[in-house]
């Protein structure tokens, strides 16, 4: 094991470029199987734990009792069903819409940090694109969907799908903010906006030294998201799906996936800010020792990816007007108020 | 309390000569025959000094073999009296022409468009008298009067004709011979509701405006009716409402089946309801032959209503729940789960799950099945502490709370004048049940209260839905402990021909009061049947409430009224 980290090291050093494209073909390769595989999972799992919630089975026939090969059905479903792009959309935008919501995704996949590997004593962390400013950067990644949810709205010249755009628009607008104001809180209290040295510079988890902030972001995480209870731009029940409204086959199924796409990523993000991200006792048996950071990451990601469908089964959905209301006169302020508490905080952690 | 007797006097009194005939059925039950020139001045006399606040619908009945049409409108009061006024005007058959009480009463204006286009009776003074239910197309051809021979005609074998109309839609007529056009027998100059092209021009005003759809087709509709909005941003500032989508006819289609077979319809018109729609017209057409129902019969009638109460109560509540919080939320799913005990308890009985055809004149099909009350006595604990939980739970939620509470709000003067029926009713604090007010089978030796609501806003019809859940529980355990043995159907022969006469019958629908209008001239099919459905009085409403509120608000509101278009269209 020491000689292989030797030799990489070593090459690292002697030849960086060849060396940063390897990793970024190898990266670009590893994270978009691992986020879009992890996505079909989530959906999977949100559909069975939605159905426990419920009282009812949800999917178990296709790949036995657990209904485990659902999602490859409708994989092939949606990949053959006919594509149809209304005569008076937009085309251009509509068919670009599904393609920037997946390079969002991807955009926000690459600096984030999935885990780590635990070689003698050193976590050594997974990250493709290891930036000094990664938790900015992924925060303003994670905002690109709201650009794509609106070209998806307005390009189909659909009445339902254009109020749902503006109702995505109003919505991230109002909860953008105190959600980089958060992550500006736990970069102050980490000196430094990079995640995986936010991840180690928690020894106490930010989520127990300001809890305002945790309470907030993940409120606004719900809400970038677009789960309920602050699905507007869907909601199903008054605009029919609003901006995926006239959306049908593959291109449907893009849009679909990249919010399971955002939910495992931001489920990730906020086990990395506030939860300690792979901290945890290390497992003293060999092999598993050196995955023991990543499983400890898994575990944290499902105990929040459901909490969110805790969320969804039990709240009401907000009206537009009152998500903004509240964002505008309670987010941002209270926000602010945990900037405060950070700034303060921080020098004790420092 | 003021009775039919008293009433009567106090008309002939005030009006001499107005009353052309009349009759009192029972204390509660005046028929009259009011001269149509009298008509408006004798509402106002009722609702004035007699408290007739409440205008219950009307019928219209063609006299083919008199030569002559009758409108008769159902007048009540909310609460002040029990006494229901039938009071018939009649008309020519030649160009009927009625006077419109739609000054007097605000809800009047839906029951006599529809008078108006089935039968053709023109109401003078009536504001917007353009097709209700009905296709613009079959306008003219007054579909219900006694001597329609169908569509397309069946006598002449003669087809309809396709026309492509100037936007390029297909329209279906028979065109009128030039005979008929002379003679002036048919309606050239439809009235026509506005197309939607049509409403976009005229009702937008600025580029901020569109018209959005809530239906035929939407997530939110229990049922086919159109509800167009007018938005600004996310805010509504007019709705169009339209119904019609599922009119099948069934009033038509009962006079031309035996009297036996009419139950069978009337499952159809709400099959959430059919029980107690079931006995809606069996109770009327008892009440022409002068039956006397059995007291277990009775008991059997009243556990299997209230059973069906409770189930319609659970999936009307379930469902608008979805609609605010999306189809994930879990209570939902438990409140279909705790209605199929319901309807499992029904079916044991009944052997349907929702079209139960089960009530009978003069009894009904079956006896209870061995072990019913024990069956019985499981569920209903576990039925009340599930209610009492959803309660307790709506209670304590503060999104719930924000989305529910003054979200379409009716104050009590208005949902009386507005004539709203059931839960939008009582939520709004009017005690008026048909229980109390109309006391039928043997609701009146029973204890319970009727539950009443004091904003009157979406919050407040879901709890009183779901107390109501519990008061029906209260009910039905009173009936299992007393219901006697004995037998189950009338010992009387039932005739095949119905001796001539009229009845009107009123139940407490799960979606409120239900009224059937049953006349029969004493053949083996009914001469006509009238119903005054709960939800068609509550439908009216909407319109008005959905001004700007947001359109989320818009589905909440629509939502928690409850809704049954099939029973709207029937």
């Amino acid at each position: 094991m020491d000689g292989i980290i030797e030799i990489i090291t070593q090459f690292a050093a002697d030849e960086p470029a060849v060396f940063a494209l390897i990793i970024g073909i190898i990266g670009a390769a590893v994270i978009s199987g691992v986020v879009n595989v992890g996505a079909m999972l989530v959906i999977w799992g949100e559909r069975k734990v939605l159905s426990d919630f419920c009282n009812r089975y949800g999917p178990n026939r296709v790949g036995g009792r657990w209904g485990i090969l659902q999602l490859g059905a409708d994989a092939i479903k949606l990949f053959t069903k006919e594509d149809i792009i209304p005569g008076d959309a937009d085309k251009a935008v509509y068919v670009w819409a599904p393609i920037v919501a997946s390079m969002a995704t991807m955009l926000v996949a690459v600096a984030i940090p999935f885990g780590a590997l635990h070689i003698n004593g050193k976590d050594y962390p997974l990250v493709v694109a290891n930036m000094d400013i990664s938790a900015l950067y992924v925060e303003a990644a994670l905002s690109l969907m709201a650009i794509a949810v609106f070209m998806a709205g307005y390009s189909s010249n659909n009445k339902y799908s254009i109020l749902g755009a503006f109702r995505g628009i109003a919505r991230m607008i109002a909860y953008e903010v105190p959600m980089g104001v958060c992550v500006i809180s736990v970069a102050v209290m980490a000196h430094s906006l990079n995640l995986v040295e936010i991840v180690e510079s928690q020894t106490v988890w930010y989520v127990f030294a300001q809890p305002l902030g945790f309470v907030i972001f993940v409120i606004a995480l719900i809400t970038d998201l677009g789960r309920i209870p602050f699905d507007q731009s869907e909601a199903e029940e008054e605009i029919i799906s609003g901006y995926n409204t006239e959306y049908s086959g593959i291109r449907w199924g893009l849009l679909y996936f990249q919010e399971y796409n955002n939910a495992l990523l931001g489920s990730i993000l906020l086990s990395l800010l506030f939860l300690g991200g792979w901290h945890g006792p290390i497992i003293p048996i060999p092999i598993l020792d050196i995955i023991s950071p990543l499983i400890w990451l898994f575990m944290k990601v499902v105990i929040v990816l459901w909490f969110f469908i805790w969320v969804r089964s039990s709240l009401f959905r907000l009206r537009i007007d009152q998500v903004t209301n509240f964002g505008w006169k309670w987010m941002l302020p209270l926000s602010l108020l945990n900037l405060g508490w950070a700034v303060l905080i921080g020098s004790y952690f420092a | 309390m003021t009775i039919a007797s008293e009433v009567l006097s106090s008309i002939q009194s005030a009006f001499p000569g107005a009353v052309l005939d009349s009759r009192v059925e029972s204390d509660r039950r005046l028929w009259a025959t009011i001269d149509s020139n009298k008509i408006l001045d004798v509402c106002k006399h009722l609702s004035s000094k007699h408290n007739f606040d409440h205008y219950s619908g009307s019928a219209g009945v063609d006299w083919i073999a008199r030569k002559e049409m009758e409108v008769v409108e159902i007048m009540a009061s909310h609460g002040a009296h029990q006494v229901v006024a039938m009071l018939k005007i009649k008309t020519p058959r030649e160009n009927p022409s009625v006077k419109s009480l739609t000054g007097l009463y605000w809800n009047a204006n839906w029951y006599e468009r529809e008078i108006w286009e089935m039968f053709g009776i023109n109401f003078e003074g009536h504001p917007e008298l353009y097709p209700l239910l009905l296709s613009d197309e079959l306008m003219g051809a007054w579909p219900w009067r006694k001597d329609y021979k169908g569509y397309p005609d069946l006598t002449t074998g003669e087809r309809a004709v396709e026309i492509t109309t100037p936007d390029g839609y297909t329209q279906y007529r028979i065109p009128p011979t030039p005979a008929e056009v002379e003679a002036g027998t048919v309606v050239l100059e439809r009235p026509k509701y506005p197309s939607f092209r049509e409403r976009e021009e005229l009702e937008i005003k600025s580029d901020s405006e569109m018209i959005m759809h809530l239906g035929p087709q939407h997530a939110m509709v229990p049922g086919p009716f159109l509800l167009d909005i007018l938005v600004e941003g996310e805010r509504v500032k007019k709705a169009f409402l339209d119904v019609g989508y599922i009119h099948k006819g069934i009033e038509k289609i009962m006079e031309n089946r035996t009297w036996l077979q009419g139950i069978t319809y009337t499952d159809r018109m709400c099959y959430v309801a059919s029980l107690s729609n079931n006995e809606c017209y069996c109770g009327a057409v008892e009440k022409i032959l002068g039956l006397e129902v059995p007291q277990r019969a009775q008991y059997i009638r009243v556990i299997l209503e209230e059973l069906s109460r409770i189930q319609s109560h659970l999936i009307g509540t379930g469902e608008f729940l979805t609609l605010v919080a999306g189809v994930g939320y879990a209570p939902w799913q438990y409140m279909i789960m705790d209605r199929e005990k319901i309807i499992s308890l029904i079916e044991s009985v009944t052997g349907a799950r929702l079209t139960h055809t089960f009530v009978r004149f003069g009894g009904v099909r079956n006896d209870l099945p061995e072990g019913f009350a024990e069956q019985c006595k499981k569920v209903l604990p576990y039925m009340k502490s599930r209610t009492e939980e959803f309660i307790e739970l709506f209670a304590q939620d503060p999104i719930y709370s924000l989305r529910m509470e003054n979200i379409g709000s009716i104050p009590a003067e208005t949902a009386k004048r507005m004539g709203c029926a059931g839960r939008v009713l009582r939520a709004a604090g009017v005690a008026y049940d048909m229980r109390k007010e109309d006391p039928i089978l043997v609701y009146p030796e029973l204890d319970f209260k009727v539950v009443t609501g004091t904003r009157g806003d979406s919050a407040d019809r879901i709890d009183v839905t779901l107390r109501e859940i519990l008061e029906s529980i209260h009910i039905i355990e009173q009936c299992l402990d007393r219901i006697p043995s004995g037998p189950i159907k009338t010992e009387a022969k039932i005739p095949k021909k119905v001796p001539a006469g009229e009845a009107y019958y009123r139940v407490e629908d799960p979606r409120g009061e239900m009224g059937m209008y049953v006349i029969s001239d004493g053949g083996d099919k009914p001469y006509r049947v009238k119903v005054r459905g709960p939800f068609y009085a509550t439908f009216q409403t909407l319109t008005p409430l959905l001004e700007g509120v947001y359109i989320a608000d818009a589905v909440a509101i629509a939502g928690s009224m409850d809704g049954c278009p099939s029973e709207a269209d029937r």
